[in-house]
């Protein structure tokens, strides 16, 4: 295990054009293991590359337990990386591939025998090591490449979305076996997705990137509740959070927010960087909308008049979408098991006034005092 | 990769293209100088460049018959080839009947066949019908020599048209003939233009079968017409070198503008 | 029916469109016949014959055990599959140096892929009447050359001279299809998995490490691909010896191609049936090279990824 140390770390594919990577920054602490969370093409395959060493880097450092190893070759980082597509050689049987990378190192012989074996141990491969990767299935592949990284040893393991290949139910399975392995070695680890869900089980910490920049870092559950911007707000959580143009106003010395063609108030001293006249993007996550038959506005909770579009009733919860009046993107309510509402219905949708998210017009995050009990 | 082995590996290839393509270069410059030029020295360079040697070529040296064999046997043949070959690979391809694979690989083994099994019966076959010395004849037999390759290439790419498209076709009332005419044909467009660009070349350049098929001047295909030559006028390199350069015009036409396109027909089903 | 191909017509009620198949399928089958099948049938039938111009004669075997003791036709085969042999060695090693040293990412890979193409786009008429010049005793570059390097008593007729005549046309063909493997192979090169390689990167291989354990095994398929491809095309070679030696100096060129067409054409005999002889029996010997060849290979080829 190591600590993996980036310091601004870009790349550039060609000149003059807009980075693959622009000026990354992330530590990465012994045994942690983070997550690098983002849709296609912002940079995390190409962050993680580079720390690889399969990408050179354009400029910045990246060291390793405090060794800046941006010339040093990929073979001598001791570094092993689980790839998407497995990268098992297709013409050597299981065995082989396990042990290719040491005798490549020339450990003794009855070293390899001996990690081999303990490898294909854990990770149920003892039937599979005369196969040829052929004649694997896609579960049984994904585990060899697995046992190839940990025979290794290797202070860091890379992955590189390595459940996307799979079908949904091994993808959880094999999650589970992810974090099991982290727990059990204690490596530091670092894994690429697009997936958030794979983001939130498996991440200590996770970042963030966007547009080839790292947009925010940080344990799962504080990055879910504390977005730092509009992006990460919508990326996280499904069905994303709502996210709707609002406007602030004053009356009486309390500030007022204005959506469609309601006006509700926020809570008391929550938001003391708010002005007046602040045109804003007001979010709130679906769970925190619940519906009730009377239109009760108490402290905790504003009212808002909705039209019902759509019930999706999935047995465990039910997800009602619903029109507000001036508003041009429907909203998402996380209800509970038994739809207790029918499509066209007007109801009174309740807001969770402490769980409302205010962003600016370039949509980051104002910043907003705790939530009270 | 250092600098000094990448300019090594550099020269090294420059040198292979040098070994390449300096034949083909010294024939284009011995092409534009006199016989008497090239004796006295026969790496200069052309000084002045005799054009007018390409016009007496082609008017004195009969290349003008020449060419104009080739071109119609050759063109006639690749025709047929294309019109008759993507029928059957249409048909090998998308109907199945139990003969099929049989069928398919008996026309495609006989790429292997060396051509002395067929040729002298063929020169028999062709005097007992009077097709001997003549370019219907060799058409025919041109046609038969690339079958084969030509139903290879094009059965893979109809077999690869979804057969949702079929099915469609065949939904809208479509025939046969008119799903292969218009739904077959024009999506493999790409492969077809392959295989004509392919036999084109291939048959341009035949030289057996026309040498054994052919005996009479008028006749006589480029290939033929440039080894009459070799014996004929054994010491006027300079007007060989001319002739070889007319007869390698049409391919190094096609060659600059479907390169790629040439490359990948020849050297498809060779990458495993 | 193989993979992928699907059915266009429906059976349905009224069975197989025989009619449709058959329309379509006839001119192939009408020509293949005609000018493939019969013929090679018929020479084969010539073999037992003394096939002259008025009349054939059947004669069993004889033809056959005069083909036995027929000097000339066992020199010529020696040559044709030295020649067969030879060249798949020269021009595939050749062709795979040079793929890997474009592959290597070389400034100007697409022109050199082009260039050296070339060769293979020639009539063999074009590149024999070439190389007789460039092999000319007096004037042709290769003597030009080793005598400016004064080597000149390296310098001779190459192919003059018995010893040298067939290895100078081997040379020949190889200059002619080194281009043609070498653009297969950067192709199949170019379709290595790419992250099978970086795996190796990261298993600690660097460049010949990589070439030995995963690009050379997982070329294999092709590098059999062309090897069988480059025998059979010199077992069948006529048009180059044609025309520069035309078998000659004392058959040290002499090929079964060439063989057939003189004892067809230019002896004075004018019997066609020794020759279809030693056409069919040249037959079966390049079927059961091509056979044995792919039996061979396939036995060791069970790759699939």
């Amino acid at each position: 295990m190591a600590v993996v140390t980036l310091d601004k770390l870009t790349k550039f594919y060609e000149r003059g054009q807009v980075p693959a990577a622009d000026a990354v920054s992330l530590e990465v602490n012994h045994g942690e293991f983070v997550v690098l969370l983002g849709p296609s093409g912002c940079g995390k395959t190409t962050t993680l590359r580079m720390i690889a060493g399969l990408e050179p880097i354009s400029s910045g450092a990246l060291s390793i337990d405090g060794r800046v190893v941006n010339n040093v070759p990929a073979k001598d980082r001791d570094i092993a990386m689980v790839f998407q597509s497995y990268a098992l050689y297709p013409h050597m049987n299981v065995a082989d591939n396990l042990a290719f990378g040491l005798k490549r190192r020339s450990v003794d012989r009855a070293e390899i025998a001996r990690r081999v074996a303990a490898v294909a141990d854990t990770l149920g491969l003892g039937g599979l090591l005369e196969r040829k990767p052929h004649a694997l299935s896609g579960g049984q592949r994904q585990r060899v490449a697995l046992g190839r990284a940990i025979v290794r040893d290797p202070k860091v393991f890379l992955f590189d979305e390595p459940l996307s290949n799979l079908d949904a139910s091994l993808r959880v399975s094999t999650r589970g076996e992810i974090g099991k392995l982290h727990r059990r070695l204690g490596a530091t680890m670092i894994y690429v997705t697009h997936d958030q869900v794979e983001a939130m089980t498996l991440g200590q910490r996770i970042c963030i990137m966007n547009g080839g920049r790292v947009v925010q870092v940080g344990a799962p559950l504080e990055v879910y509740k504390h977005p730092a911007n509009t992006f990460v707000a919508s990326f996280l959580g499904n069905p994303p959070m709502n996210l709707v143009p609002a406007r602030i106003t004053q009356s009486n010395g309390r500030l007022l927010v204005k959506v469609g063609a309601h006006l509700f108030e926020l809570a008391a001293g929550r938001y003391p960087a708010l002005t007046a006249g602040a045109e804003v993007t007001l979010g709130i996550r679906p769970e925190h909308i619940a519906t009730a038959t009377n239109a009760a506005e108490d402290g905790r909770f504003a009212s808002i008049d909705a039209e019902v579009v759509q019930v999706e009733a999935l047995g465990a919860e039910t997800i009602v979408t619903a029109r507000v009046a001036g508003v041009a993107s429907e909203l998402f309510a996380r209800l509970g098991p038994d739809p207790d509402t029918v499509v066209g219905e007007r109801r009174a949708f309740l807001l969770d006034r402490y769980a409302i998210h205010l962003f600016d017009a370039a949509g980051v995050r104002i910043p907003a005092h705790a939530a009270e009990a | 990769m250092a600098a000094a082995k990448r300019a090594a590996l550099l020269l090294v290839l420059c040198l292979y293209t040098a070994f390449a393509a300096g034949p083909f270069v010294w024939a284009a410059m011995l092409s534009l100088r006199t016989t008497t030029e090239i004796h006295r020295n026969h790496f200069a360079p052309p000084n002045p460049a005799h054009w007018d040697k390409f016009a007496e070529a082609w008017f004195t040296s009969n290349y003008a018959v020449y060419f104009t064999n080739s071109t119609q046997v050759v063109v006639s043949a690749v025709v047929i080839l294309t019109v008759v070959g993507s029928m059957a690979a249409h048909c090998l391809a998308r109907y199945r009947f139990r003969l099929n694979r049989v069928i398919y690989f008996v026309l495609f083994s006989t790429i292997i066949f060396p051509p002395q099994i067929t040729i002298i019966s063929l020169f028999q076959i062709l005097v007992q019908y009077g097709l001997y010395n003549s370019k219907l004849g060799l058409t025919l037999v041109y046609v038969a020599i690339q079958l084969p390759l030509t139903i290879y290439i094009l059965e893979s790419f109809f077999a690869r048209i979804p057969s949702d498209l079929f099915d469609a076709a065949r939904i809208d009332g479509y025939s046969d003939w008119e799903i292969f005419w218009r739904v077959s044909l024009p999506i493999a467009l790409p492969a077809v233009a392959t295989t004509v660009i392919l036999n084109f070349i291939l048959l341009w350049n035949e030289f057996l079968y026309a040498v054994v098929l052919i005996t009479e001047e008028a006749n006589r295909t480029l290939p033929l017409g440039i080894q009459r030559f070799i014996g004929d006028t054994q010491e006027d390199v300079g007007m060989i070198a001319t002739g070889l350069m007319i007869a390698i015009i049409p391919v190094v036409v096609i060659y600059a503008f479907f390169s790629e396109r040439l490359i990948q027909g020849m050297t498809a089903g060779a990458v495993k | 029916m193989p993979a992928g191909h699907q059915e266009t017509s429906r059976a349905g009620a009224l069975g197989k469109p025989w009619g449709t198949i058959g329309a379509f399928l006839l001119p192939s089958l009408l020509i293949y016949a005609a000018f493939t099948a019969y013929p090679a049938v018929r020479t084969i039938w010539n073999s037992f014959h003394r096939v002259l111009p008025r009349s054939d004669e059947a004669v069993g075997l004889a033809n056959y055990a005069e083909l036995m003791r027929d000097d000339i036709f066992w020199r010529s085969v020696r040559n044709t599959i030295t020649w067969a042999c030879m060249s798949p060695l020269i021009e595939v090693s050749v062709a795979l140096l040079l793929a890997l040293a474009l592959y290597a990412k070389v400034p100007g890979a697409r022109f050199f892929r082009i260039a050296w193409f070339t060769p293979v786009l020639m009539s063999y008429v074009v590149v024999g009447i070439l190389w007789l010049w460039i092999y000319n005793f007096d004037w042709g570059p290769v003597n030009v050359a080793l005598r400016a390097l004064g080597l000149a008593s390296w310098a001779r007729a190459w192919l003059g001279d018995p010893k040298t005549a067939l290895a100078s046309l081997i040379f020949v063909t190889s200059w002619m299809w080194v281009g043609f493997n070498m653009v297969v192979l950067l192709a199949a090169l170019h379709s290595l998995p790419r992250e099978v390689l970086e795996a190796a990167e990261l298993d600690n291989c660097g460049w010949g490490g990589k070439l030995v354990y995963v690009i050379l095994p997982l070329l294999r398929a092709t590098l059999l691909n062309l090897v069988v491809l480059s025998f059979i095309g010199k077992m069948k070679i006529f048009d180059l010896v044609w025309i520069t030696t035309k078998g000659n100096p004392l058959w040290a060129t002499e090929t079964v191609s060439t063989y057939v067409y003189k004892r067809a054409f230019e002896w004075t005999t004018f019997d066609l049936g020794y020759p279809s002889t030693i056409a069919a029996l040249w037959f079966v010997i390049v079927l059961a090279a091509v056979l044995t060849l792919t039996w061979l290979f396939r036995l060791r080829e069970k790759l699939e990824y």
